[in-house]
């Protein structure tokens, strides 16, 4: 039998079955594609950004990095919010919430002023969804009083924030932008304006390639191209970065509790940014998210990815011992620490097992090219040599292509320091 | 039942890379230090650097390395043996399995193609000397575009119709299309080398030529004594691939083809007949499998064509009234082992024998007349390599003696002083 657990969380007073939702772009922009998803067993679905403004597209508008013939490493697309009639997408909306009321349809809205941000507050509240995302944070809008523009400015964060609060008590998560500073600033002023939560990341503003057919970036619009926003596996590590710091903002979370949206797990973040697996959302789940949105990767495989997502995250909390969700969200965020508060005293030096070595050499390139000369290379036997160089520093680690073959090996303490218990990473895969 | 691959003749029977199969594929390549796939080839055609060249988006770069290195080098990409050279020198073999090297430098070859390069130059101002190839097979293919690249005035020798020795007159198709190996023989001429067909050299020919390369091959039917060998039906591996190459899909192998042999050349023929209609073949081998001289995955493909393969029996007789009717097989090593098999066609692809060398130059002739040419001087101002003088070993090979012979030319060249 296909394992079973409780995946459901309590996500802004909202029961989810899954942490899983669709992210608000083209994979949730009509009727169809979200009862699919839901039949595939997404727990719910930020529906594709509905304006005022419907959005006139380019064509094409999506290209893709890849890296030694893996592809879309990264995803760049062009397109705005949605092309359809504004009404059309509350109908759409409406029918999701009536139909699906086991699962989560949140409109995500955009404006362009404070009257915009009411009036799509007010169709929200008429469609009667559970919660409402408000999008500040597309980086390709044609106009700058809407999207990245306006979520880098506190004043119009707060303003929005507040226009689409004082008509409506659903709550509101502002989507904020990566193309910033530092984030808890521009969340701490949705928060102040009305805000429940935050999700990031939305998209990063990018050149992917450049085209030399037209000496221009890609995809090519008519001989031209724009920057516009990057997604997919590339960005995890940035989005993962976002989600840490604002979790670890105490003032976020003291302004949600102030706010009265403290439903007992502090502020309720929801996690985007490059997630493909149920590892992916696991690593958002462990910064403190409590859901996690997807795009790029169904649009690289379809909605069936979710299977995998649940069974996957099901496993692992089997493995782990964990019975539900809370028990695991948020539980790396003490053991990341700022890199002055980091153990300094000590070198973790690489072991090498000669049986499974193939002999090619690349610790000792990497090591001599890039590191500390700190392997000899014995051309006889074909095998690298540790000397006394060594720092400790793993770049050996990271290039060998044969798995477990360098691992973790002494402790060497740096003369005077103090040694101590020391935690490290055994298994590499 | 096996579901058998139907082909044709002419049809190249392993799709080749694409761009992105290609990266897939060189991204599995480790990028070893001290490469011993590029310590594997005997040309020296240096795969881990054309690997790494494809690796980092550089294929014309790859092509280069290939074309400098081996003239042949689009041929050998189809013919190497690469399971017991390169490959079996892969690092990545104590992972998993090897690099397929032999396609991603077939890939790199026809992007030289795609982007019309032309890698290999000849300086404009050539040298005084005048040196001739006789033959224009593999090893002399590779001598020629050596000399060329170093100014010399070359001259290819050959007696048919056609430049390429077995590439053209050998080898399967389906292995090794013709053009591919004429893509080859474009590099040697756009190097200037002339050629000369349907010329049967002779001794005095050579006298005006202050060098002489003799890469003849060899040629001629090495057939057993045995009763029955002079009926119709009965060939040698030689006759047998050259018609077909020659004439194509008009020759008629026969029904049922027998082919005695275990070499890559006894499955070119079976192959050869399969392809081209035949309704029965099988190859007949006097050892066993392991002990066949044979590349493993030919056999293999032969399989999946729904060849037979019948080892430990050795032909003893041929029987018929004026043409094959059947052939009589005894035990090699088993006394009591007897086969009988009726065929229309027996082919002896059994090895071949060298031609009267003396009769083209006055050259030292050892063992079954080959070419005594230790590091290719065969004596004076003659020079050999290939299978005249290694006894028919691999077209890589003989590009490998040929380069060698080529440097030990170009010595002899300067020490003489003919600028």
């Amino acid at each position: 039998m296909a394992i079973k657990k409780d995946l459901s969380v309590n996500y802004l007073g909202v029961k989810c079955q899954n942490p899983f939702f669709l992210s608000s772009s083209p994979v949730g922009g009509n009727y169809d594609m979200v009862r699919k998803c839901y039949e595939t067993g997404w727990a719910g679905c930020f529906f594709k950004t509905v304006g005022i403004f419907v959005a006139d597209e380019c064509s094409p508008r999506f290209d893709q990095t890849n890296k030694e013939g893996l592809p879309w490493l990264g995803f760049k697309n062009m397109e705005q919010i949605s092309d359809k009639p504004t009404e059309q997408n509350f109908e759409y909306i409406y029918r999701l919430v009536r139909d699906y009321p086991e699962h989560v349809t949140v409109a995500t809205i955009m404006g362009s002023s404070e009257e915009e941000w009411k009036q799509l507050a007010k169709m929200c509240d008429e469609a009667g969804v559970p919660l409402i995302e408000g999008n500040f944070s597309c980086p390709q809008m044609t106009s700058h009083d809407m999207g990245s523009d306006v979520g880098t400015n506190n004043e119009l964060v707060e303003k929005y924030a507040r226009a689409v609060t004082s008509v409506t008590d659903i709550p509101f998560i502002a989507k904020m932008t990566p193309n910033c500073k530092n984030m808890e600033e521009h969340a701490r002023a949705a928060i102040k304006g009305g805000a429940a939560a935050v999700s990031a990341i939305n998209t990063i503003k990018s050149i992917t390639n450049l085209d030399f057919e037209n000496m221009t970036a890609m995809p090519v619009v008519n001989g031209k191209s724009s920057i516009s926003g990057y997604s997919g596996a590339a960005v995890k590590p940035i989005a993962l970065r976002f989600c840490t710091q604002v979790q670890q903002d105490e003032e976020i979370h003291k302004l949600v509790k102030e706010k009265g949206f403290d439903f007992g797990y502090g502020h309720e973040m929801s996690g985007i940014g490059g997630i493909e697996t149920w590892r992916d959302a696991a690593e958002f789940l462990a910064v403190g998210c409590r859901t996690v949105q997807v795009t790029t990767a169904i649009m690289q495989y379809g909605y069936r990815i979710v299977e995998d997502m649940i069974s996957g995250l099901s496993h692992f909390m089997d493995e782990r011992g964990f019975d539900n969700l809370d028990q695991f969200i948020g539980c790396a965020l003490p053991n990341i620490i700022p890199a002055e508060e980091l153990n300094r005293d000590f070198r973790l030096l690489p072991k090498f097992d000669d049986k499974k070595c193939v002999g090619c050499g690349r610790c000792y390139v990497s090591c001599y090219d890039a590191a500390h000369q700190a392997i000899d290379w014995n051309e006889k036997k074909r095998r690298p040599e540790l000397n006394d160089n060594c720092v400790g520093c793993h770049l050996c680690l990271n290039v060998c292509p044969v798995q477990g073959c360098i691992t973790p090996g002494e402790i060497q303490w740096k003369e005077g320091r103090e040694p101590v218990d020391v935690k490290f990473k055994k298994e590499y895969i | 039942m096996s579901k058998v691959v139907k082909a044709k003749y002419t049809a190249e029977a392993v799709a080749g890379f694409t761009h992105r199969t290609a990266m897939e594929e060189a991204a599995r390549c480790l990028l070893c230090h001290d490469a011993p796939c590029s310590q594997g080839c005997p040309a020296g055609t240096d795969p881990a650097k054309f690997i790494r060249s494809i690796r980092f988006r550089n294929v014309k770069g790859a092509a280069e390395t290939i074309r400098e290195n081996n003239i042949l080098g689009g041929s050998c990409a189809r013919v190497c043996p690469y399971d017991r050279l390169c490959e079996e020198a892969c690092s990545r073999c104590g992972i998993d399995k090897p690099i397929q090297i032999g396609k991603l430098q077939r890939y790199a070859i026809e992007q030289e193609k795609v982007f019309k390069m032309k890698i290999l130059k000849a300086p404009a101002k050539k040298k005084a000397a005048k040196v001739a190839c006789v033959g224009a097979g593999p090893a002399s293919l590779a001598a020629a575009a050596e000399l060329a690249k170093a100014g010399y005035r070359v001259t290819i020798f050959e007696r048919e119709e056609k430049a390429g020795g077995v590439l053209t007159y050998g080898i399967v198709p389906s292995r090794l299309p013709q053009a591919v190996v004429d893509h080859d023989i474009a590099q040697v001429k756009g190097l200037g080398v002339k050629f000369e067909f349907g010329k049967e050299v002779k001794a005095a020919d050579l006298e005006e030529y202050d060098a002489v390369f003799v890469g003849t091959g060899l040629w001629g039917a090495n057939l057993p004594k045995i009763e029955g060998i002079e009926l119709a039906g009965v060939y040698s591996a030689v006759d047998f691939l050259k018609a077909a190459r020659t004439q194509k899909n008009a020759f008629d192998p026969g029904k049922k083809v027998l082919v005695v042999g275990g070499g890559d050349v006894a499955v070119d023929c079976a192959v050869t007949a399969k392809l081209l209609g035949a309704e029965d073949v099988k190859i007949v081998y006097r050892r066993t499998l392991e002990e066949a001289p044979g590349n493993m995955t030919e056999f293999q493909y032969a399989l999946t064509l729904g060849i037979g393969i019948t080892t430990g029996m050795a032909p003893a007789a041929i029987k018929g009234a004026d043409k094959v009717e059947a052939v009589e097989f005894k035990g090699f090593r088993d006394e009591a082992a007897q086969l009988v098999l009726s065929a229309d066609t027996i082919v002896f692809a059994t090895g071949q024998t060298a031609e009267d060398q003396t009769a083209v130059a006055p050259v030292k002739v050892a063992d079954k007349g080959l070419i005594k040419a230790p590091k290719g001087k065969a004596g004076g101002k003659f020079f050999a390599a290939g299978d005249i003088v290694n006894g028919g070993k691999t077209v890589v090979e003989a590009v490998a003696a040929g380069k060698e012979a080529a440097d030990a030319m170009i010595a002899y060249l300067e020490k003489k002083g003919v600028k």
